[in-house]
Formats: structure tokens, sequence, C-alpha cells
């Protein structure tokens, strides 16, 4: 079995309460997420219109896009709502020694 | 004897109470075309714009016009058919610039102002602004509701697989205002049966749109503009015919049978007029008769304003009127098939379509007489056309071709529509205009 390959994406405290930043990682544009005093991480593109979710304004657990209103749920990388048709991809994250590190692969 | 009192008179006079002599200004001023657009086209009227068999899949849609305004028919993703107009509910800008094609959404391309295909506004970018340095900026008023600002939406219907428009959604049912005179010939054309593209014309005429309406009311014409039908058989003068109009005069449907009932042989064994002058290809000329004929050989509707359902025999097509200002307009051929015709059939309608369309053996005439009409009115404001033959009066039911009643139908509808200042509804032919017999 392959061990997973675990990648510095940031420090903890750089991703603001309720709130989203942007981070490039592995040479892909991440969005981490802090809901709670959870972090998850998504692909930072929007799948709709190119827009990134960064930008946009997370409602819990629900990142919208700044360019269409389009919601995702940052856990699971849902699309809920028109005029999305598509999922994005969200990634494993582990918190260790006050870094967020992600699973790529 | 008109005795004008200058070359360019301001306003429309009329010469008699009825509609055999029109005058050339309702052709050349803008101001007219201007209300003809607001009282026929955009109230009270259902304008064609296309047929459901052009955007069988969900997301398909066609770029079309109802009057000149632009509009785009579109097929949802429920299968439902929305008409849509073209204009951003932001800044007003005509997005839609392909003429068919398939989206998931509509987007103007300005702002990104995102739509839904029934025209529902979805999105808005940095409706909640633009986040800096740990503030957000801009953004549009918390009140906005993105239910305020839709494309405009226009009432739809659908009848035999064509589909109609319209801006004003307090219009009659499409049944009503085609009437049942006149929907017999339209269900005789489209009759269930799925329809099958076949292709497009599309040409410019610089001339008014009535001119094209008036064309296919004019039953006398052809044996006498188009030599190609008279050289070559198509058109005799002992042809059985018959014209009809709708209770306002406002549609039509001329109908011609060619010999008795109908039968094969009358038909296709077309003598020459001309012995000495041959189709080089007989197969323009290869005319079967169908079983949904029942009888006409060729039937011309006008639906006024906006088409003309053309069976000319095996050749069928729809003819959109596209108004593009008072001296101009488009005209849209779009020619058909039905689905349960064999390969022959389909074949045989592709080749007697050239006889239509801009360069069309016949209907290239038209569209030249129609510019020349324009042409002289235009140099000759204050004069007016005639239309007397068959008599000055509106015969509902007419059993030959040598009359203008259809035309004096249409005008004896367009004076009450356009003088009575109250617009279409109400309108009965005994209203004013042209004296009406039937």
């Amino acid at each position: 079995m392959r061990n997973i390959e675990w990648i510095a994406a940031a420090e903890l405290d750089a991703v603001p309460q309720d709130d989203v930043i942007g981070v490039e990682v592995g040479g892909r544009d991440i969005a981490l997420y802090s809901v709670d005093g959870e972090i998850y991480a998504s692909d930072n593109i929007c799948s709709h219109g190119h827009a990134r979710l960064c930008d946009g304004f997370l409602d819990g657990h629900e990142i919208e896009c700044p360019l269409h209103q389009g919601k995702f749920d940052v856990r699971s990388g849902k699309a809920l709502c028109a005029p999305l048709t598509e999922d994005i991809r969200c990634y494993p994250v582990k918190i260790e020694d006050g870094r967020v590190f992600l699973a790529l692969a | 004897m008109t005795t004008p009192s200058t070359v360019f008179p301001t306003g429309v006079s009329w010469e008699t109470a009825g509609t055999s002599r029109i005058p050339f200004k309702v052709y050349t001023d803008e101001e007219v075309h201007k209300q003809e657009l607001e009282r026929f086209f955009y109230k009270g009227h259902w304008s064609y714009v296309g047929l459901e068999a052009e955007i069988p899949e969900p997301g398909d849609f066609k770029r079309t016009v109802v009057g000149e305004r632009s509009v785009i028919m579109v097929r949802d993703a429920e299968g439902g058919i929305s008409v849509v107009e073209n204009v951003c509910a932001h800044r007003g800008m005509r997005f839609c610039r392909e003429r068919h094609g398939n989206r998931k959404e509509f987007v103007c391309p300005y702002h990104q102002w995102n739509y839904t295909l029934k025209g529902d506004l979805q999105g808005v970018p940095f409706r909640r602004g633009v986040k800096q340095d740990g503030k957000v900026n801009g953004g549009m008023p918390a009140d906005f509701k993105v239910e305020d600002h839709g494309l405009t939406q226009l009432k739809v219907a659908t009848r035999g697989g064509v589909v109609f428009a319209s801006f004003d959604h307090e219009v009659e049912p499409l049944e009503d205002y085609i009437g049942p005179t006149i929907l017999q010939y339209f269900d005789r054309l489209f009759n269930g049966r799925k329809l099958r593209i076949l292709g497009y014309n599309r040409q410019r005429i610089p001339g008014n749109w009535k001119l094209m309406q008036e064309n296919i009311k004019d039953p006398y014409h052809p044996g006498l503009l188009h030599t190609w039908f008279v050289t070559f058989g198509l058109w005799r003068a002992d042809n059985k015919s018959e014209l009809k109009m709708d209770a306002h005069g406002r549609h039509a449907a001329m109908i011609s049978t060619r010999g008795q009932g109908g039968k094969a042989a009358q038909v296709t064994q077309v003598p020459s007029f001309k012995e000495s002058m041959q189709l080089n290809d007989p197969r323009f000329l290869d005319i079967v008769p169908e079983p949904w004929w029942n009888g006409p050989t060729a039937v011309m509707t006008t639906l006024f304003p906006s088409v003309i359902l053309q069976q000319q025999v095996n050749s069928v097509s729809t003819r959109h009127i596209q108004p593009d200002g008072h001296g101009s307009f488009d005209f849209v051929w779009t020619h058909f098939a039905f689905e349960d015709d064999d390969d022959e059939m389909l074949q045989r309608r592709l080749r007697q379509a050239n006889l239509f369309g801009p360069a069309g053996f016949v209907s290239a005439d038209d569209g030249e007489v129609i510019e020349f009409s324009q042409e002289g009115f235009e140099q000759k404001p204050f004069h007016r056309a005639l239309a007397e033959l068959g008599g000055r009066a509106v015969d509902l039911h007419t059993d030959h071709m040598v009359t203008e009643t259809l035309i004096r139908g249409m005008y004896g509808y367009w004076r009450r529509v356009m003088e009575e200042g109250g617009g279409p509804r109400g309108s009965t032919p005994q209203a004013g205009g042209a004296e009406v017999s039937q």
C-alpha cells in the first residue's frame, strides 16, 4: 500500500476563522476554508465561470462564488445550486505542528 | 384623378373610405412604420419565431426576431420552449450573436450576467462586492433581487410543431388569433407529423415588409410575372382556385388545384407551354401528389403580420418576414420535410425548393418587383397604388384568382387598427375601412 503524501499548504493561523484564503500547493490553486475550527480544502477555481472561490463568500459550510453566486459545500465539493452543474474536488486535510497539510494525489 | 398639393405630404391620406387605393405613404413613412411595429408586432398579435424541429434538444436555441426586436427561441432543461428577448437586463446589450447553438445558460459577455434558459437571472458578478485587505468593496445594494431583473419573457404558443411568440401576455389564444377558416389550412400542413429541417435561405429585400404579405395575397401576378411557372406549365389560367380570409381580413389562404382532383397523370405530365423549351433537368417538376393535400396542389397561407406558410406541390417551407425599417426587410425561408418522408420524397422536396428562395426560379422575381415597387413609392410619396381588380369591396371568400380582394382585406384590418387608436382588440371587418361582403 502506498503512503499518502502530505504536502504543507499553509500555517494554520494564516486561515482566518470562518473565512477562505487561496494558496498555491504543488502547482495547484487551492482554497482553504476554516469553519467552526475545522479546516477544509478544495480546488479554488469555480467549475462554472472560472472565478476564484477565495474571492467569494463563506456562509457556514457553503462557499458562494463571487461571479454568479453558485454555491458549493466545502466539505464535499458538491454543487448546491444553479448555475452550477459540476462539483469541485476536495482534498483530505491534516493539521500537524500548527500547519495545514493536504493530500493532493 | 388626385391633385396632390405637395410631393411630400405629411400623414397618410386615403382617397376613399375603402382600401382599393393604397397611399404610398403606408410604405414610406418611418412614423407609420414604428406605429405598425407597436400595434402589429408588439401588441395583440402572435409572431412566428420558428419550428420546434429547429431546437430538438434541451439547450438548443435559435436567434430570431419578433418585429425588429431580437429574441431567442430555446428549449429549456425540462423540454419546454421559451422565447426571451435578446437584451441583457443589466446594460441592455444584445448579448446573443450566434444564429443557432446549444447552451446550458445565457451569459452576457460584457459583465457576465448569467440567466437560465427561461430567462431568469441567476448570477451577477461581484454582487456581494470584492474582498480586499480584509474588507469588502462595492457590490450591488442589499435590496437587489435577481427576481426583478430577468430577461423579458414572451408568451409562447405552439401548434403542429410551429412556434409563435408575443410580447403581449394578454394576446388572444393562437387558435382564436388564426381563426377557424385559416386554421384548417394551417392544420392541413402541420398535421402533427414531426418536421425535419432541410435548410434555410435568407435575403434582404429593400422594400416595405407589407409588400411581401401583399405578394402572397395577390393571386393574379404568378401567371404574369413568373414566366417560369407559365413556360413550364405549372401555372395555368384554368387552375381551380379559391381565396379565403379570416373574419378580420388579416390572414388569408390562396388555394389552387391543377387539373381534376389532383390526379397524378394530370399533375405530373405537365406539357410545356412553349413546346420548344424543355427543362434540362425535368426533376424540378417531378411532382408526386400526397394524401394530406386533400386536393389542392398549392396552398399559400399568409399569417399577418409575420409569416407565410408555403405548400407549392411538394415544396414546403415557412417564410419569415423580419422588418428592418420602413424600406427593408429580411426574408428567411425555412425549408422542411416530414419525418416519415422516404429518401426519394426528401430529394424531391429539396429539388423543388430550387423554385423558391432568393435565387429561386420563381421567387427571385418577387424580391425584385418588391424592390422596384418601393423605389416607385419613394419617388412619388403623394400617390397611391390601385387594388381594384375584382371590385372595391372585401370578399371573404372568392372562387377565382382574378381579384385583389385579399390585399383590400388586409388593408381593411390595417386601417381599423392604425386609425382607431385602440389597438387590434375588438376589431371587426365591419368597423370601418373596406366594405365586407361574404
